[in-house]
C-alpha cells in the first residue's frame, strides 16, 4: 500500500498490552486517513452510551496517506475520541511535526485504550515501544513537560497535557511540539482520565509514493497557486489569521461581548495588522508547509506561539477586551496549562454576562482582562469559580439558570462568525457533527472571502447546497489530511488528484468529495447512534430571535429553520435528520447500521 | 437568482461563446434543480425563463426545461457541481475537431484549466450515453468539450463555470493566432509536457 503503512498501533494502558494491527484496505480506501479513519475505528472501539472520561473511551491519533509525503502542509494528524464535553463524536487536528513523526515512524494510527495505574507516558522509537512511568511529569505545564521528554531533540517530538487535562477540565487540549493544540471538545480530559500524561515520538520511515513524477508536478503547482494567492502569499504569512479580525468586523459579522453585539469598536487594536506592528517577533511554520501563518510574539512579560484569530476574538471582542497583550498572555497561559483557547475565552465570556446581569457572583466582567490568568489557572486546577468554568460554558449557563446565554452548539463554543451576519455559517454550526464549528466547511470563502466567488451572504435559499458541499469536502481534506489554509488556494481537484499520485488509488474530485460525504454521514449515525436528534441541529435563542441592533448585519437574525429543512433534504436524509436507507447503501455504510439492528 | 441568469447569459451572447439562442445554463438547489427554459435566448432571459425541476424526479416543470436537462441532472448526480455553463466557443469546437485534447499554450489556462480534454458520441446532444460520458468527464475536469458541440463546464456558482468557459475560449484564440504566425515556439512553462497528462 502507497499512502499507507497498513499498520496501526493499539495501546491497552489497563494491561499495558501493546499490539500493532493491521490496516483493512478497504477501510483505507472509503475513508483515507485522519479524520475518516479515526471515525471508522471509533465505531468499532466504542460501544453506545460510554462515558466519555471512563477506561472504555479511546483516543485515536490518526494521520493520512498524503501525511509526510512532502506535500504542502502535510504534516497534520487528528484525535478521534467520545467528547467529554458535548458527548459527540469529537476529533480535533493539529498542525506542526508530531503527525508527521507518527507516520515516519511506520504506523498510520494510535490506539490508546483504558487506563494506566499511574502517570505514564508511551515513547514510541527507533528501539520499540514502551510505557514508562510519569509521576515526575505529573502535574507539569507543557512546556516543561515536552522539554522534560527531550521535545527539541532534533528527531523526537512529544504530544502531552497539561494541569487541565490531569484535572479532567471538560474543555482540555492535547499540546503537541510544546506550543500546538488539538483542542476542541475536551480530549485533553480523556487523555488525563487514562492517566496518560505524554506520547513521545521519533521516525524515519517515508510511506511510499505511487506516481513519484505526477507528484512532483502536482508540487510544483500547487507551490504556484499557493504563491498566486494573496490569502496563502501575502494576507496570512503577514498577518496571520487574525487578519481576519478587520475584515469580519468590517461586515458586522465579529460576535462581540458574548454575540450580544456583532461588532467590536477596539478591534483594530487587537487585529492581525496591530499583531504585525506592535507585538510580532518573528513568522514560523509547520512542517512542509510554504504559508508560515505562525506568529512568535512577545510582550513585556513572554515571547509565546500565537495568538491565532479564534483566540484573538475569544478573548478580545467575545469578551470586550481591546488588551492584545494581555490576549497574548493569556493564549500562552492556556497553552501551558492546555485548554482550549476558544472554549476558555467564551465561557469566561459567558461567566462575563451572568455576573453582568447578577445571577453569578463574581468579578469577571466584560473588559476585565486583569482577571484572565487568575481565572484560567483557576479553570485547569478546578478550584472556586474555576471548577464551574472547567465544565464549559453550557453546565455553567445551566447551573445559574440561563442555559440561553451559553454561546454553543451541542455544547461546543461557537467560533468567531456571527450567524446572523452569515446565514450559511449559521447552518454550518447548527449542523457540525462536532457542534460548533467553522472548520468543518469554508462558508467564509464563500460568504466573505469571495472563495471561489462570493455570494450573498444574506441569502437563504440554496445555502443548504453549499454547506453541505463543503462540509463533504473538509470531510475529506481532514482524512487526507492537509492543512484548510491549503484548499484557500489548491482546489479540491488538486488534492484528489495528489492522493491518486501517492496512492494509485484512483480518486476524481467527485469520489474526494464522496468520500468526505460518507465520513459526514458516519460521524452523524455515531451521534444518532448516542441519542442525539434533530433538536440538537439548532443554535442558541439570541441568534435566532435577538435581531443585531446595528451595523452592516442590523436588522438580522438567523433564519435557521427553512435552512435545516433543505439541509435535511439535500443530504438525502429525513425530517428528523436520519439518513435514509438509499443514502447509507450509496455510502457503503448500510453495513454498519445493520449490524446495530 | 433571476440577476445571476440574466447577467451570465448576457455576457455569454456579448461575449460571442453562444449563437442567439444556444447554450443553457443551470444551478443546483439541494435535489431541485433550476435551469434556462428550452427555447429561451440566454442573452435575453426574463423571469419566466426560469424553469425549477427535480434532481432525480421529474415534474411539470420538466416540460419546459432546456432539451439537455437529462445531462445537467447525470452530472449533478455525480459530481459536487452546483453550477453548469454550457456553451459553443467557435475557435474551441474549431480545436474539437482535429484533437483529443486541448492543451493551452498560454499562461493564464495554463494555469486554471491545465488540459481539456475533447469527447466524442454518435449523437452528442441529450442522450443519457453522452451525459454518462460528460459526466465521468467532469468528476476529473472542471471543464470539457464535446466535439464539434461545445463546451460544459461545472463550478460552485455560474460566474465560476462561466470563468472557466471564457477562459477555455481565450485560450483557443491564443493557439490559433499563434499557429496563424507560424513561428517557432519557445517553451517558457516548467514541467509543460505535464500539463498534457493532467
Amino acid at each position: 500500500m502507497n499512502g499507507w503503512f497498513g499498520r496501526v498501533l493499539d495501546i491497552d494502558l489497563s494491561s499495558a498490552c501493546i499490539k500493532t494491527l493491521p490496516l483493512d484496505e478497504q477501510i483505507a480506501h472509503l475513508f483515507i486517513g485522519g479524520r475518516g479513519l479515526g471515525a471508522r475505528l471509533l465505531w468499532d472501539a466504542v460501544k453506545p452510551g460510554v462515558e466519555p472520561l471512563a477506561p472504555e473511551n479511546v483516543l485515536i491519533f490518526a494521520t493520512g496517506p498524503v501525511t509526510a509525503s512532502g506535500y504542502q502542509t502535510s504534516n497534520r494528524f487528528t484525535v478521534t475520541t467520545k467528547s467529554p464535553l458535548t458527548g459527540t463524536i469529537m476529533d480535533a487536528n493539529s498542525g506542526g511535526f508530531w503527525g508527521m513523526q507518527l507516520k515516519k515512524a511506520g504506523y498510520d494510527a494510535l490506539i490508546v485504550r483504558g487506563r494506566a495505574a499511574q502517570p505514564t507516558y508511551i515513547e514510541i522509537t527507533l528501539a520499540g515501544i514502551s510505557l514508562r512511568d510519569a509521576s515526575h511529569l505529573w502535574g507539569q505545564r507543557v512546556l516543561a513537560t515536552s522539554a522534560a521528554l527531550g521535545q527539541n531533540d532534533n528527531r523526537r517530538n512529544v504530544l502531552c497535557i497539561g494541569p487541565a487535562g490531569e484535572n479532567l477540565s471538560r474543555i482540555a487540549a492535547i499540546m503537541n511540539d510544546g506550543r500546538r493544540s488539538l483542542a476542541r471538545g475536551g480530549p485533553g480530559a480523556v487523555m488525563g482520565s487514562k492517566n496518560l500524561k505524554a506520547i513521545v515520538v521519533e521516525g524515519k520511515d517515508r510511506p511510499g509514493i505511487q506516481d513519484q513524477e505526477r507528484f512532483k508536478f502536482l508540487l510544483y503547482e500547487s507551490r504556484k497557486m499557493l504563491r498566486a494567492s494573496p490569502l496563502t502569499s501575502q494576507a496570512l504569512p503577514e498577518f496571520g489569521t487574525a487578519v481576519m479580525m478587520n475584515i469580519v468586523n468590517r461586515i458586522g459579522a465579529l460576535p462581540t461581548r458574548n454575540f450580544t453585539q456583532s461588532q467590536f469598536e477596539d478591534a483594530e487594536a487587537i487585529s492581525g495588522e496591530t499583531l504585525t506592528d506592535k507585538y510580532l517577533v518573528k513568522n514560523a511554520s509547520c512542517w512542509a508547509c510554504p504559508i508560515g501563518c505562525t506568529r512568535i510574539s512577545k510582550t513585556d512579560k513572554i515571547e509565546s506561539e500565537g495568538p491565532e484569530f479564534e483566540t484573538t476574538w475569544a478573548f478580545g471582542a467575545q469578551c470586550g477586551v481591546n488588551d492584545l497583550a494581555a490576549i497574548i498572555e493569556a493564549n500562552h497561559l492556556c497553552n501551558e496549562l492546555g485548554l482550549d483557547t476558544i472554549s476558555a475565552g467564551s465561557t469566561i465570556a459567558c461567566a462575563m454576562e451572568l455576573t453582568e446581569r447578577g445571577l453569578l457572583a463574581s468579578d469577571v466582567r466584560f473588559g476585565r482582562a486583569d482577571l484572565f490568568a487568575p481565572t484560567l489557572e483557576a479553570m485547569a486546577a478546578r478550584r472556586g469559580i474555576g471548577n464551574e468554568l472547567a465544565e464549559g460554558s453550557a453546565r455553567l449557563a445551566k447551573k445559574y439558570g440561563a442555559p440561553e446565554l451559553s454561546m454553543s452548539v451541542k455544547g461546543l463554543e461557537m467560533p468567531a462568525y456571527d450567524p446572523r451576519g452569515m446565514q450559511g455559517q449559521g447552518l454550518l454550526y447548527a449542523t457540525s457533527n462536532r457542534g460548533a464549528c467553522h472548520m468543518r466547511g469554508n462558508m467564509l470563502g464563500l460568504e466573505v472571502l469571495g472563495l471561489p466567488k462570493l455570494i450573498d451572504r444574506f441569502q437563504v435559499q440554496g445555502k443548504a447546497s453549499f454547506v453541505n458541499l463543503h462540509q463533504n469536502s473538509s470531510a475529506a481534506i481532514d482524512s487526507l489530511i492537509v492543512c484548510k489554509f491549503t484548499n484557500l488556494a489548491v482546489a479540491d481537484e488538486y488534492l484528489a488528484r495528489v492522493l491518486t499520485a501517492v496512492t494509485g488509488v484512483p480518486y476524481s474530485t467527485g469520489e474526494l468529495i464522496r468520500t468526505g460525504e460518507r465520513i459526514w454521514n458516519l460521524e452523524r449515525l455515531y451521534n444518532l447512534r448516542e441519542g442525539f436528534t434533530r433538536a440538537d441541529d439548532t443554535l442558541p435563542p439570541r441568534l435566532l430571535n435577538e435581531p443585531v441592533a446595528s451595523g452592516p448585519s442590523q436588522g438580522w437574525v438567523s433564519k435557521l429553520d427553512p435552512m435545516l429543512k433543505e439541509y435535511y433534504r439535500t443530504r438525502g436524509w429525513d425530517e428528523q435528520g436520519v439518513p435514509r436507507r438509499k443514502k447509507l447503501d450509496e455510502l457503503s455504510l448500510s453495513n454498519l447500521v445493520n449490524s446495530e439492528q | 437568482m433571476v440577476q445571476q441568469f440574466q447577467e451570465i447569459g448576457r455576457d455569454l451572447y456579448v461575449g460571442g461563446l453562444i449563437s442567439s439562442h444556444g447554450g443553457n445554463i443551470s444551478v443546483r438547489l439541494g435535489d431541485r434543480v433550476v435551469i434556462k427554459r428550452r427555447g429561451a435566448m440566454l442573452g435575453r432571459l426574463k423571469p419566466h425563463d426560469l424553469i425549477e425541476t427535480g434532481l432525480e424526479k421529474n415534474d411539470s416543470g420538466v416540460a419546459l426545461a432546456s432539451t439537455e436537462l437529462l445531462i445537467h441532472r447525470t452530472v449533478y448526480m455525480r459530481t459536487p457541481a452546483l453550477a453548469i455553463v454550457h456553451c459553443h466557443p467557435r475557435t474551441a469546437i474549431a480545436f474539437s475537431l482535429s484533437r483529443d485534447e486541448i492543451v493551452p499554450i498560454d499562461n493564464e489556462a495554463s494555469y486554471l484549466l491545465k488540459k481539456v480534454p475533447v469527447l466524442s458520441e454518435e449523437f452528442p446532444s441529450g442522450t443519457q450515453e453522452m451525459a454518462d460520458t460528460l459526466a465521468n468527464a467532469l468528476q476529473a475536469y472542471k471543464i470539457v468539450v464535446m466535439r464539434g458541440h461545445g463546451s460544459f463546464a461545472t463550478g460552485q456558482t455560474l460566474d465560476e463555470a462561466f470563468h472557466w468557459s471564457s477562459t477555455l475560449e481565450e485560450s483557443c484564440d491564443i493557439a490559433l493566432d499563434a499557429k496563424l504566425i507560424g513561428e517557432s515556439f519557445i517553451e517558457y512553462r516548467r514541467m509543460s509536457e505535464a500539463y498534457g497528462k493532467w
